[in-house]
């Protein structure tokens, strides 16, 4: 207010100001103190609180007073509810997550470069010289990030907005919005809308504040009308150093790893992964020979999205369609810390891993690859794991999963290039034993080298596919295996070993047990892999032969076992450098082995601290084995996989060794144990073989029950599973390859049937198979947990004692005592001390104790109930009401839970296996025949995408797309104008041809895409799922102009095109009756004329009619009827569509093969209108069409002629005063001749005198002519009569004449 | 060619024709199938295979179907299911219940219900009849899909098995997205009902089949009801026969179903006594509680598959031992889909040693998968 006055006017202002409010400063009211020491003093002395809430004091204010007010309140916060309300959807992230990836992407010089290393400097404090392609940190304790700066070209901005969760969208402040931006933005939004974060630079180029605020205001207006109101955009205000200010940047890095993302949708079904590494493994001799040649590459990098499936097909935009030919998972290069109760990481925690730019150790250039060794010292290392970075290996060595011993024991060397590789198992077998090797041999000329060929040819991941076969019979088996000792023990010795880590006791560190846990498991496989078949096999001969000879029989296993099992570990992981001292360790560790009878198992055993648990074990063992022993035999007759498996089996006669210096302080104790369990194995054998005669028949039912499923349906393909192979095990020897090849022909012929053909010829007892399954019936016995009697019980515990209100009788609380007992039980805690104190102890308390004691019980049960029900009550949002849709949540949950739980506690390779890489594991992928140019053009500052594609989705179709021209690009797009879409993780040109719906569900062709409407449009493309967003652009070069064409979405995909054009075709009538008419021209041939009967014609003057039937000629003709009659003049239509055909053309773009300058200006197939403009062709113009001038006739109109009736009616001055013209000009020029009547009188008379004259003339004449006639007449007739006359006198004459002749004639010749 | 990596598997024999059909038609991927009896005095595909090719090219829009001049040989790249109402007259050497258990599986991927009219065998002893179908595949289709409004099984006739004559109407509704299912509890059986059919014999021999099983499965459970369904006239099919479907439902919700069928008229084996087969069929009823599970041995396939097509979660079914037809399967799945199921078995036995053992069977086996997220590619969105 002040501002308009002048400075002394102000004062004048104040002081009267003053000297008013001066009387009423001297009644200033006392203010009491709400806080400080004095408020505390006095509340603490007036006690008093207000113990009734304002509701209860106050009713009538909280009363309704306005229905409609309430109504529309209690509307409002439902709708604000149900507005807040999502479709559930199942968690799917990983306990692990990947890195998250964030994107700085910009128009170029924004500062996207510099950005980039100070947050990179922010979060390692390392300063990258030059950051290219991806940079993966650790940025927390459980937070990763992956850098990746987006470069200004249209594809890698697409290909960015598909991977990237998280954008920092560099905005150049002093300049504003760049067409860069807003395409990503809108790019973004189709590719399902990651996170985005503004930041904006060049802030340190506004002098002027006022014009620096102002613009920021302005800047994020326009960038929230974009994304959403409130969106984060940052600020950073200037450079220091050609760095921007620390501050800030640590801010920025704090607002990006606490970040929280929504799933989306596209990313959630599809796994990928964002390659930060990349390598050429083809063999340099190849490229030798022709430059040219496909390349093998691998991509490593962090699985993404979700669990990438080893055989599926992936996309690598820029690149194409390629099948992965390997994948396996790596040790993390950037791992999480381990968990601990820090909150910042320290410095040796925070790990960058960006092998592009040379961190992890590779640094890639133009024509080279260069690997950092790291000092002299990494060398060798980096000799043996050459394909490794610096920091994998480190990690690996920080943690190690086996022990040294482990590893050599495993390790293998090849001797020559394609031989199976050399074991120090098979040098000691050279060494060692004979036998073994003839043994192998036998197996040779048996056929089963099968098996070592595998091996031989086998992939490491094929062997660990092994291993974890075996490791999970181990689990299917656990209990119900019992027929085979290690089996049994190796699960126990699992649950033994749990128990270990879990007591606070157990001396080891935590590398000692991971490494002890891999071993174990191992181990297990191992012994399991053994258990399947081999073991079988010795359990039976354990029931044949003498027990003497049964002492030798665990030693050749032994043996066995560790030759197999060197060689099936091998892999080629690791190299073997020291042979000769392995060797040696190896027959170490053989002769303990053998030395112990069962020595595998036993020495596990060992390990054990309690010896009565042992024993208990074993007992269970030992019983169980009396039970199902009988079944080895038959199981092994049904499981040819036996023979195969043979040479599988895998001992661990090395790690026995290993462990065998540690236990060997409980030596002693293991040998008692060993003899116990041989005679035990002893008994059970003979008992065995008499007792199962009766069981065998029940058990011959089930003979599929022990069969290790897993080994049946993901063994080997040949390995079929039928009935005939049970008199496989019978024949044995060389008959039984011949029969199995026959087995085999036979299946793949087989008869395709779903029934299961083996179960229904067994003969089988009705009563015993009723007595097998009586508890499968209501009426049989129930669980504990599920049987009413026990349920009823239990709720009497719960409830306690209880009034019969009928009866009045009181139910006394006879549970009580028991529970009583029970919780002194609990507090007892001895075993069998706690008996015998019991009594005594009740005996002491009094009896008020007691009752206090049944009190203090019954509230507690009354405290639990009430918990419950709360819990219960608060779950379903306090009422019925909203459980639908809390049980739909919750059963998400479940899922949830469920899925990350069912697969836990597996082993990695297993649970790939099951699952597929899950996201967050690092993977190397092997693709096979790249194209060079990905080689010879990499460029690490493209980002390099492998984008799995589910089922089908590789093939390619008809897509229809609901589309809509982008509005800011300028131009409407034209049907069958070539156009680039991007569409999954795909990047192709294609034809689209667009049409529109009409009312009756016809697709009619569109010429031009409308202006501010949808359309759809047909491609000729990959088969994507419905739903799926996409955009298009016309050229990705870069044009001043806005790019985006349109956006749209997949609407239905499908294998033909129902898009139609209108084809009018037109006719003429030739004839017209009334309302038929025949009409020629339309058709050619009567054939297309039937095609058409019944349709609907149109003249051009709106006459409809209706094709009839065609006619035989003219040729193509048809009888038509209207409605009305036709003209001859008419033209006659009838409207047909016409299908149109979508142009079959599909040309990803391959941006990442072009050499680097020829990426943004990638041009495809080219649009007419371009290619016209190009060649300077000029369309044809239609002549009709062509404006001609128009020349008008005079036109000389008839003279107005009024009807004489109706000019005598006129009145005077309107009847036609123009005289008659005279044809004579002579005689128009004469003078009229107006007569006196006399004279007309006379002119009269003379008139009709002469008329009379005139009439008998005329008769007189035509009685003349009469006369005339019949005087004709009559002179004719009398001519006739006189010629006739003559005639006859003629005839005499002629007669007498000729007589005359004659008699002359006569004379002469007389 | 419409497939851009390579993509192609290949089969050798006739065997598990239908298995390798169908997965291609829901993974996309083409197949090739060789020697498909090349080493048999009859080589080449059978009627009834050649019947079921053109079934699926009935059911398929944009496929290539193309076999070799004799047979041995056929190549098959799947197009996209349209769906809509389709007749097909299936091959007199199977049953309608070949072509069903197919069409089953691909019904609910397709671009609209399918309506299907199927004329042929609708009983006999090889495949699993419309009965069998409907008591219990239909249960399992419905856990899938959710509900089972607009699925429907008509027989319209009846038709034994060397002439057929019969005609089924089959209606499914399509899904874009599967369930996921955890079936782990089946309950105990609680009813057990069955259809006890005749055509063109006395009406006696259904009375006859219903006491003998009667007979048997009295001794287990009360609650039995067995309909008899003895069709006259026109609706009686071709050929005499006469059959018996059975199927107990646990408290859970689980069927478990059983079927006989009378020999053919004229076969060497004699005709069928109806005590004996009703006999015959109660045993096998109860074979397959013993085999137990969630899932009976003729659903085990589709079960199976439809947890392989699932969201990506887990899926859980309890099953009885494994038929050969669904370890193919099993393996066909890997194949296409690369999903390997992880096969546990589950003990009848109580875990506990304290606790008595309960008689419930043989050992029955958990299967658990990770669903590969199938999304039905030919549904409309709009």
């Amino acid at each position: 207010m002040c501002k308009s006055h002048s400075s002394k006017e102000y004062d004048i202002y104040l002081q009267s100001y003053f000297q008013d409010n001066m009387d009423e400063d001297s009644r200033k009211p006392h203010r009491l103190r709400h806080s400080g020491p004095k408020a505390d003093k006095k509340k603490a002395k007036n006690k008093h609180e207000q113990e009734l809430t304002p509701q209860q004091r106050n009713p009538k204010a909280f009363a309704f007073h306005s229905v409609n007010k309430v109504a529309k309140s209690v509307k409002r916060t439902l709708d604000i509810h149900t507005k807040k309300t999502h479709i559930p959807e199942v968690d799917r992230t990983p306990v692990e997550p990947p890195p998250v990836v964030v994107a700085v992407v910009g128009p170029p010089k924004v500062g996207k470069t510099t950005l980039l290393s100070c947050l990179i400097k922010n979060f390692t404090k390392q300063k990258l010289t030059s950051v290219q392609g991806p940079v993966t940190i650790v940025s927390g304790k459980k937070r990763r990030l992956t850098f990746l700066e987006c470069n200004n070209d249209v594809n890698s901005m697409i290909d960015v907005a598909k991977v990237a969760d998280l954008v920092l969208l560099l905005i150049d402040a002093s300049f504003g919005f760049e067409m860069e931006t807003f395409e990503f933005l809108n790019i973004c939004q189709v590719h399902g809308f990651p996170k985005i974060m503004g930041v904006l630079t060049h802030l340190d180029m506004f002098r002027n504040t006022k014009k620096l605020r102002k613009t920021k205001k302005r800047l994020k207006h326009r960038f929230w009308t974009e994304i959403y109101q409130g969106a984060k955009l940052f600020y950073l205000s200037g450079m220091v150093n050609g760095e921007y200010q620390k501050t800030e940047v640590h801010n920025l890095g704090r607002f990006i790893s606490v970040m929280k993302f929504r799933p989306l949708h596209w990313r959630t079904t599809h796994p990928y992964l964002l390659a930060d590494r990349m390598e050429d493994l083809t063999d340099p001799e190849l490229i030798r020979q022709n430059a040219k040649c496909d390349r093998t590459v691998c991509l490593y990098g962090y699985v993404r999205g979700t669990h990438f499936k080893s055989n599926c097909n992936v996309h690598l935009p820029g690149a194409g369609d390629f099948s992965v030919k390997d994948i396996s998972f790596l040790p993390d290069p950037c791992p999480l810390p381990e968990r601990e109760n820090r909150r910042s990481l320290n410095e040796s925690e925070r790990l960058i891993y960006a092998p592009m730019s040379g961190v992890g150790g590779i640094v890639y250039d133009k024509d080279a690859v260069y690997i950092d060794l790291g000092g002299s010292h990494s060398h060798t290392q980096q000799a043996v794991e050459e394909d490794a970075p610096i920091n994998e290996l480190v990690a690996t060595m920080k943690n190690p999963m086996k022990t040294l011993e482990d590893k050599m024991a495993t390790s293998e060397l090849t001797l020559f290039k394609n031989a199976a590789p050399l074991t120090e198992a098979d040098i000691h077998r050279m060494n060692l034993s004979g036998q073994q090797e003839e043994k192998t041999v036998a197996d040779a000329v048996n056929g089963r080298d099968r098996r070592k060929a595998v091996f031989g040819e086998n992939t490491d991941d094929e062997e660990d596919k092994d291993d974890d076969d075996d490791d999970e019979e181990d689990e299917d088996s656990d209990d119900e295996v019992g027929g085979d000792d290690e089996d049994t023990d190796g699960d126990e010795e699992q649950d033994e070993t749990e128990e270990d880590f879990s007591k606070p006791g157990a001396l080891k560190t935590e590398m000692f047990t991971r490494s002890a846990k891999k071993r174990k498991m191992d181990g297990e496989g191992e012994n399991l892999a053994f258990a399947d078949s081999d073991d079988d096999l010795e359990e039976n001969f354990q029931l044949f032969t003498p027990v003497a000879e049964k002492k030798n029989t665990p030693r050749k296993q032994s043996n066995i076992n560790s030759s197999s099992s060197s060689r099936g570990r091998g892999g080629g992981q690791h190299m073997d450098v020291e042979i000769n001292y392995k060797a040696d360790s190896e027959t170490d560790s053989e002769m303990e082995s053998t030395e112990i009878d069962d020595g595998v198992v036993e020495k596990k055993r060992k390990k054990r601290t309690k010896v009565s648990e042992q024993e208990q074990v074993t007992h269970r063992k030992g019983s169980r084995e009396e039970k199902y022993g009988g079944l080895n035999d038959r199981i092994d007759e049904k499981q040819d996989s036996s023979d195969n498996e043979c040479g599988e089996h895998v001992g661990n006669g090395a790690e026995d060794g290993s462990e065998e210096d540690e236990d060997d302080v409980e030596y002693q104790e293991k040998e008692d144990y060993d003899a116990r369990e041989d005679n035990l194995n002893e008994e059970s054998g003979l008992l065995r073989w008499k007792e199962n005669i009766a069981e065998k028949a029940s058990q011959s039912f089930l003979k599929n029950k022990q069969t290790n499923w897993r080994k049946i349906v993901y063994g080997h393909e040949s390995e079929d599973y039928d009935g005939e192979s049970e008199e496989e095990g019978e024949v044995g020897g060389l008959f039984k390859i011949s029969k199995k090849k026959k087995d085999q022909r036979k299946g793949i012929d087989g008869f395709d049937c779903s029934r299961d053909a083996t179960g229904q010829n067994q003969e089988w007892n009705i009563q015993e198979l009723l007595e097998s399954i009586q508890d499968c019936f209501v009426t049989g016995k129930w669980d504990k947990s599920e049987d009413a009697k026990a349920l009823l019980d239990q709720d009497d515990d719960l409830y306690g004692a209880f009034e019969d209100l009928e009866t009045g009788e009181v139910m006394e609380d006879h549970q009580q005592e028991d529970e009583e007992e029970e919780e002194d039980a609990e507090d007892g805690g001895g075993g069998e001390d706690k008996d015998v104190e019991k009594p005594k102890m009740k005996r002491d308390m009094t009896k008020e104790e007691r009752k206090q004691k049944a009190l203090d019980k019954r509230a507690e049960k009354k405290r639990k109930l009430k918990a419950m029900f709360d819990a219960e009550y608060d779950a379903s949002g306090g009422g019925g009401e909203e459980s639908f849709y809390d049980e739909w949540r919750s059963e998400m949950e479940q899922q949830a839970q469920l899925n990350r739980a069912e697969f836990e506690n597996l082993d990695e390779d297993l649970r790939v296996q099951y699952e597929g890489f899950r996201p967050g594991l690092y993977v190397r992928v092997q693709l096979d025949n790249m194209p060079c140019e990905f080689i010879d053009h990499f460029d690490p500052t493209y980002p390099v995408i492998l984008g799995a594609l589910l089922s089908a989705e590789d093939t390619i179709g008809y897509v229809n797309l609901r589309v809509k021209k982008h509005r800011w690009h300028k131009k409407i797009l034209k049907t069958k104008d070539p156009l680039i879409i991007s569409l999954g993780w795909r990047r192709f040109q294609t034809i689209p041809l667009y049409s529109i719906q009409d009312h009756n569900m016809r697709q009619r062709l569109l010429k031009y895409t409308p202006e501010h409407m949808h359309c759809t449009a047909s491609i000729w493309g990959p088969i994507t799922p419905q739903g799926t967003g996409f955009l298009a652009v016309q050229t990705v070069a870069g044009t001043p102009d806005f790019r985006i064409a349109a956006t749209g979405v997949v609407l239905e995909l499908d294998k033909s095109v129902t898009v139609v054009k209108k084809l009018k075709l037109t006719g003429t009538p030739y004839k017209i009756y009334k309302k038929t008419a025949f009409i020629k021209g339309m058709f050619n041939s009567e054939l297309e004329v039937s095609k058409f009967e019944g349709a609907s014609i149109r003249a051009v003057s709106g006459i409809r009619g209706q094709i009839k039937k065609p006619v035989r000629t003219p040729e193509g003709a048809f009888r038509a009827t209207f409605e009305d009659k036709l003209l001859l003049s008419d033209i006659v239509f009838v409207r047909t569509w016409y299908r149109v055909e979508v142009p079959k053309f599909y040309n990803p773009l391959t941006t990442l093969l072009f050499p680097l300058q020829q990426r943004s200006q990638w041009e495809g197939m080219k649009t007419l209108g371009q290619l016209k403009r190009e060649k300077g062709i000029k369309a044809e113009a239609n002549p009709d069409s062509s404006y001609k001038s128009i020349e008008r006739k005079g036109r000389s109109f008839h003279p107005l002629v009024i009807p004489k009736h109706l000019q005598r009616d006129l009145p005077f001055k309107d009847k036609p005063k123009v005289a008659t013209r005279q044809k004579d000009p002579v005689q128009a020029q004469r003078v009229a001749v107006v007569r006196e009547p006399k004279e007309r009188k006379v002119a009269e008379l003379m008139k009709m005198l002469k008329t009379l004259h005139e009439h008998k003339m005329k008769q007189r004449r035509s009685q003349m002519r009469e006369r005339a006639q019949q005087h004709e007449k009559d002179k004719r007739k009398i001519e006739m009569k006189r010629t006739e006359k003559q005639k006859v006198v003629k005839k005499q004459i002629y007669r007498v004449l000729g007589q005359i002749e004659k008699k002359k004639k006569r004379h002469e010749k007389e | 060619l419409t497939s851009m990596a390579s993509n192609m598997r290949s089969f050798e024999g006739s065997n598990f024709f239908r298995q390798r059909l169908i997965l291609a038609t829901l993974s996309g991927k083409a197949v090739k199938i060789k020697k498909i009896r090349s080493k048999d005095d009859d080589p080449g595909i059978r009627d009834f295979e050649a019947s079921f090719i053109r079934l699926l090219d009935k059911l398929t829009n944009g496929s290539r179907i193309e076999v070799n001049e004799t047979g041995t040989s056929m190549f098959y790249q799947p197009g996209l299911l349209p769906g809509g109402s389709i007749e097909h007259d299936c091959s007199l050497q199977r049953a309608i219940g070949y072509y069903l258990e197919a069409l089953v599986c691909l019904a609910p991927f397709s671009k609209t219900p399918i309506h299907a009219v199927l004329r042929g065998i609708t009983n006999d002893q090889i495949d699993p009849s419309v009965d069998q179908i409907k008591l219990s595949t239909f249960p399992i289709l419905k856990k899938f899909l959710g509900t089972d409004e607009g699925l429907e099984l008509k027989i319209i006739k009846r038709g034994a098995a060397p002439e057929g004559g019969g005609e089924v109407i089959f209606k499914c509704p399509t899904r874009q997205k599967l369930r996921p299912v955890q079936f782990t509890d089946p309950g105990k059986v609680k009813r057990i009902r069955g259809v006890a059919w005749a055509t063109r014999v006395s009406p006696a021999v259904t009375n006859r089949m219903v006491d003998s099983v009667r007979s048997v499965l009295n001794q287990c459970l009360a609650d039995i009801y067995i309909y008899t369904d003895h069709q006259k006239g026109s609706q009686s099919g071709k050929s005499p026969g006469f059959g018996l479907t059975l199927v107990a439902e646990t408290t859970n919700g689980a069927f478990l179903t059983a079927e006989l069928a009378s020999n053919v008229k004229g076969s060497e084996a004699g005709p069928t006594v109806p005590e004996d087969l009703g006999k015959d069929a109660a045993k096998h009823l109860l074979k397959e509680i013993h085999r137990g599970g969630c899932v009976d041995s003729s659903s085990q396939s589709l079960a199976v598959l439809l947890m392989c097509l699932g969201q990506q979660d887990v899926s859980k079914i309890l099953t009885g031992p494994l038929t050969p037809y669904t370890i193919q399967f099993l393996r066909h799945i890997k194949d296409f889909f690369g999903v390997t199921f992880k096969i546990e078995t589950k003990s009848n036995k109580g875990t506990d040693d304290n606790e008595e053992d309960l008689n419930t069977g043989g050992d029955k086996l958990v299967l658990t998968c990770v669903g590969v997220g199938y999304t039905n590619l030919s549904k409309v969105i709009l």
